[in-house]
């Protein structure tokens, strides 16, 4: 009889040599792991955010001129913000980045403070920002903008046109049957279809509204490719799985189209979302001079502009010192991010009434309009 | 198996070998478990958790029906695996307990533990490369004039991810089953003149059932509970009871719900292991 | 070779080909100069270990990963070497109930040990901090490290223990020098394959591990939050690392191969 030992392996022939080898590689493996960069940063600052925000081409200068190591913890949705910020501890984070919409359930829960407006530039922001619903709440600045976008559709200009995707319609076409994805967040995909069934408020409509809302959703089932997180999000416009993408816009194209995949966001004709990111301090944290500076550091001309160029996903800035410098420094970056003074540029968008400001769920519960795309991904 | 001397009362030495790992285990394995269903019945109130006795999430999910749908989705994706998985491991394990060299067999070991060494994650990301729309299949399929066709967010997909997960370890356990399996009855079935094909399924097989049942289960229980294949792979359509506990704590923290699943989920995997354990040792019927 | 054993060696080739494929891919690719990964392959490149090689974040997730691992292989080795000699020396009423509970942590699916852990770890002011990863790792572990050493002892004949005992040693002396050289090499490999398992744990330490990410726990917010071959790259390079480990464990054996002989 064999006896078959699966560990057997382990006894067979390895000389010293190639023991004594293997050591060597892993203890230099362990000393380039753990060596160079501790030199400083002996403190950190520790920040919640979307991914890539503590990219050191974003946050670099600061973290050399503060001597502080920027560590984010990285989410992917509002709601798994509010969920990592009410599983830990006071004083895990110093700051955290939200979207407007969720400021203010952050402030009722106690976890931000209040910021004084004087510590920050609101001269260099364009106007439209100065006074950004959802960073003021009674009067009081809980919030500190830092870049925005629009969400409408997102295509492959291989599989679709610019007039096919005027309308939201092109979705239910036979042509892209198996090939709409989804950007798994109920709040920018289901308000694009809100839109598309015409509300005026995409967020505040009433039960039967909402039912109409679930129906129209529902009946995109067929036409699903998939549900994704942010990174599949990119590889499925890139691999083709998914031909276009409700729900999400620039941030997602700009870089995709920079390496040479055939892909355009647009507005369509029923209108758009607006996102917003602000920077909000962390009630609990113990660092909040650092805190401060760091926001201060964000939105200064240069955090700005390599805000609007982060590796992870490009935006828009509300910063007109920001636009100035990327212009200057960056002018190819300035035209492909359409943040130029004399052509057309995002801000026209904005005039033109098309967009729509992202809100929370106003009639109906975050957890109804959660629960329902919960039940349409599993359709 | 050995015994101690009869040993006095009070005696502290198997103690000293038995309490580490039992209250190791007591504690921080069994306590969060029974932390876990007690947690099913607490609530949820604008994102924070709080202790209660309610009964709501039960019916809230025990209602719903996605969680049907998610629950015969997960339980039919792990069957396949464990039944391809089986069958598919089944002839390399068989070459390699019986046909195979001593060289061979310890290459081919060697070859089947590497996998659990490299991320899995990673792994799975690899084959989202290997089989996306412009992937490397669809590129070869390509060259031949076919194609391309769509893998990725597939339950194929899923179950190609299970089967990186499982393969390596269904054939170490059936090997290990086959080789326990007595030559000489081989040998004899040879010399009745049965045929060699006819041999696996008469001796083989069922002298080697109960090591071939468990490889079986180890497939059903490890896809079962897997979040990284159906998530990248499948791409969460539709999604599973895995996808579905992460879903429900990050799209409003509620740790309850997800609870109420999980439980369901380990209810169904002690069923499962007990059924296959007891299918495995059951005496054959009658001929 | 008859042809049947030809069919079977080509079909274990493909078998082969199939589990090794995403390795190989994976290396591969971490060369490759594209951003987002797809044919044709775009030219050679280091940019993606550079890129690493300067990300902080990798550095701080590889640092926690060690610690985890080696604090995780020394603890679940101990108690996997508790359990092991239990089984292998003792009889007493519970004893499969004792061996169900060591054994059966690997069958949960490791999404439940995390949110089970997580808010346990809550419970008790541990969520967040590397401790909760270790613990939630050696549970996890243990019972690999158990398997390990109980499949050595299955060689140590049962009669050597009480032959010192009549001679005089004490029970505790003569686990010391028996039992425990002659496991010595289980014992080495055990600490190796936990801490490579342990290494590449992602789930637990995900919902645990809080702002202290581990590599396997940053490898997975990289891979929901950013397309990056970087990916790649760290995998090769964890590949590496585990590799080296069971390497470690395999050479471990060798250097203590004469002790089997001598018992």
């Amino acid at each position: 009889m064999t006896k078959v030992d699966p560990f057997a392996f382990w006894s067979r022939g390895i000389g010293r040599r190639q023991f004594l080898a293997g050591s060597t590689a892993l203890g230099a493996m362990a000393a380039t792991g753990l060596g160079p960069r501790r030199a400083h940063a002996e403190e950190t600052l520790n920040i919640l955010t979307w991914p890539g925000h503590a990219d050191p081409a974003v946050v670099g200068p600061f973290e050399e001129k503060y001597g502080v190591d920027v560590v984010a913890k990285e989410y992917v949705g509002g709601e798994n913000m509010l969920a990592l910020v009410n599983q830990s501890p006071p004083g895990t984070y110093d700051v955290v980045l939200s979207d407007a919409e969720y400021v203010v359930m952050l402030r009722d829960g106690g976890f931000i403070e209040e910021m004084d407006p004087a510590d920050y530039p609101f001269d260099s922001l364009f106007p439209e920002f100065k006074k950004f619903p959802g960073h003021w709440l009674d009067d009081k600045l809980y919030s500190m903008i830092i870049r925005f976008g629009y969400l409408g559709l997102a295509y492959r200009t291989d599989a679709l046109t610019k007039e096919e995707v005027e309308s939201y319609a092109i979705m239910w076409d036979e042509k892209v049957k198996g090939g709409v994805g989804f950007f798994d967040w109920y709040l920018p995909s289901m308000g694009c279809l809100s839109l598309y069934n015409g509300n005026e408020k995409p967020f505040d409509i009433d039960d039967a509204a909402f039912d109409k809302l679930k129906e129209t959703l529902f009946s995109l089932a067929p036409q699903s490719s998939g549900f994704y997180s942010m990174a599949d999000t990119f590889s499925s416009l890139t691999s083709g799985a998914a031909k276009c993408i409700p729900g999400i816009g620039d941030w997602i194209t700009l870089l995709l189209a920079k390496d040479g995949v055939p892909v355009d966001a647009t507005v369509p004709k029923e209108g758009g979302i607006q996102w917003t990111e602000s920077m909000s301090i962390m009630a609990g944290s113990t660092k909040k001079d650092l805190a401060k500076a760091f926001i201060q550091y964000m939105t200064s001309a240069e955090g700005q502009m390599r805000s609007a160029m982060m590796p992870a996903y490009n935006a828009s800035i509300p910063s007109k010192p920001g636009w100035e410098m990327l212009n200057a420094e960056h002018p190819d970056e300035a035209v492909r991010l359409r943040m130029t003074f004399d052509d057309r540029n995002v801000l026209d968008e904005y005039a033109e009434g098309k967009i729509h400001i992202r809100r929370t769920p106003v009639q109906q519960d975050i957890e109804t309009w959660n629960d329902a795309w919960t039940e349409f991904k599993s359709l | 198996m050995a015994h101690g001397r009869p040993t006095k009362r009070r005696d502290m030495f198997p103690a000293a070998f038995i309490l580490p790992p039992l209250v190791w285990q007591a504690s921080f394995f069994i306590t969060p478990l029974v932390f876990l269903v007690w947690m099913s019945f607490w609530r949820v109130k604008n994102f924070r958790l709080t202790r209660d006795f309610v009964t709501a999430n039960w019916e809230r999910i025990y209602n719903a029906g996605f969680f049907y749908d998610a629950y015969v989705h997960t339980f039919t994706l792990a069957t396949v695996n464990a039944l391809v998985v089986s069958v598919l491991a089944f002839p390399a394990a068989y070459f390699l307990a019986f046909r195979a060299g001593p060289k061979v067999r310890q290459l081919a070991i060697v070859f089947l533990v590497t996998p659990f060494f490299t991320s899995y994650l990673v792994r799975i990301y690899s084959l989202q490369i290997i089989l996306a729309e412009h992937g490397i299949i669809n590129s070869a399929l390509g060259l031949v004039g076919l194609g391309p066709i769509t893998m990725l967010s597939t339950s194929f997909a899923t179950v190609v991810g299970f089967l990186t997960l499982t393969l390596p370890l269904v054939i170490l356990v059936q090997l290990l089953a086959l080789s326990q399996v007595d030559k000489r009855l081989m040998e004899a079935a040879s010399n009745l003149g049965v045929p060699p094909f006819e041999a696996v399924f008469k001796v083989v097989i069922p002298s080697a059932k109960v090591g071939l049942i468990m490889a079986g289960t180890f497939g059903f229980l490890l896809s079962f509970g897997d979040y990284v294949s159906p998530l990248f792979l499948g791409g969460s359509k539709p999604p599973t009871l895995s996808i579905l506990i992460a879903d429900q704590v990050k799209s409003g923290n509620n740790w309850p719900r997800a609870s109420v699943v999980a439980v369901t989920m380990v209810v169904t995997l002690v069923a499962v292991l007990l059924l296959m354990t007891s299918l495995a040792y059951a005496k054959r019927g009658k001929k | 070779m008859t042809r049947g054993d030809k069919i079977l060696s080509v079909y274990l080739a493909a078998i082969f080909v199939f589990i090794l494929a995403p390795i190989v891919t994976l290396i591969v690719f971490s060369f490759n100069a594209d951003r987002f990964p797809s044919l044709p392959w775009s030219g050679f490149s280091l940019e993606w270990y550079e890129a690493i090689a300067s990300d902080s974040t990798i550095h701080t997730g590889f640092k926690n990963s060690l610690i985890v691992a080696v604090a995780t292989a020394v603890i679940s080795t101990i108690l996997g070497f508790c359990a092991a000699y239990t089984d292998y020396r003792f009889k007493f009423f519970g004893k499969m109930g004792f061996l169900a509970l060591a054994a059966m942590p690997p069958t949960v699916p490791v999404v439940i040990l995390g949110i089970a852990n997580l808010t346990f770890m809550a419970q008790i002011n541990l969520a967040g901090t590397l401790q909760a990863v270790i613990l939630g790792h050696t549970v996890y572990c243990a019972p690999f490290a158990m398997a390990l050493i109980r499949i050595r002892l299955a060689d140590l004949d049962p009669d050597i223990e009480p032959a010192a005992w009549n001679l005089g040693a004490t029970r505790m002396t003569t686990v010391r020098q028996v039992v425990l050289p002659f496991c010595r090499p289980a014992i080495f490999s055990a600490m190796a394959i936990t801490a490579a398992v342990s290494f590449d744990e992602f789930m637990i330490a995900w919902f645990v591990s809080g702002i202290n990410e581990t590599l396997p726990v940053r490898i997975l917010a990289m891979l929901q939050g950013q397309v990056s071959p970087r990916i790649n790259a760290v995998g090769s390079l964890v590949f590496l690392v585990t590799i080296t480990l069971v390497l470690i464990a395999q050479a471990a054996v060798y250097s203590f191969r004469k002790t089997r002989r001598n018992v």
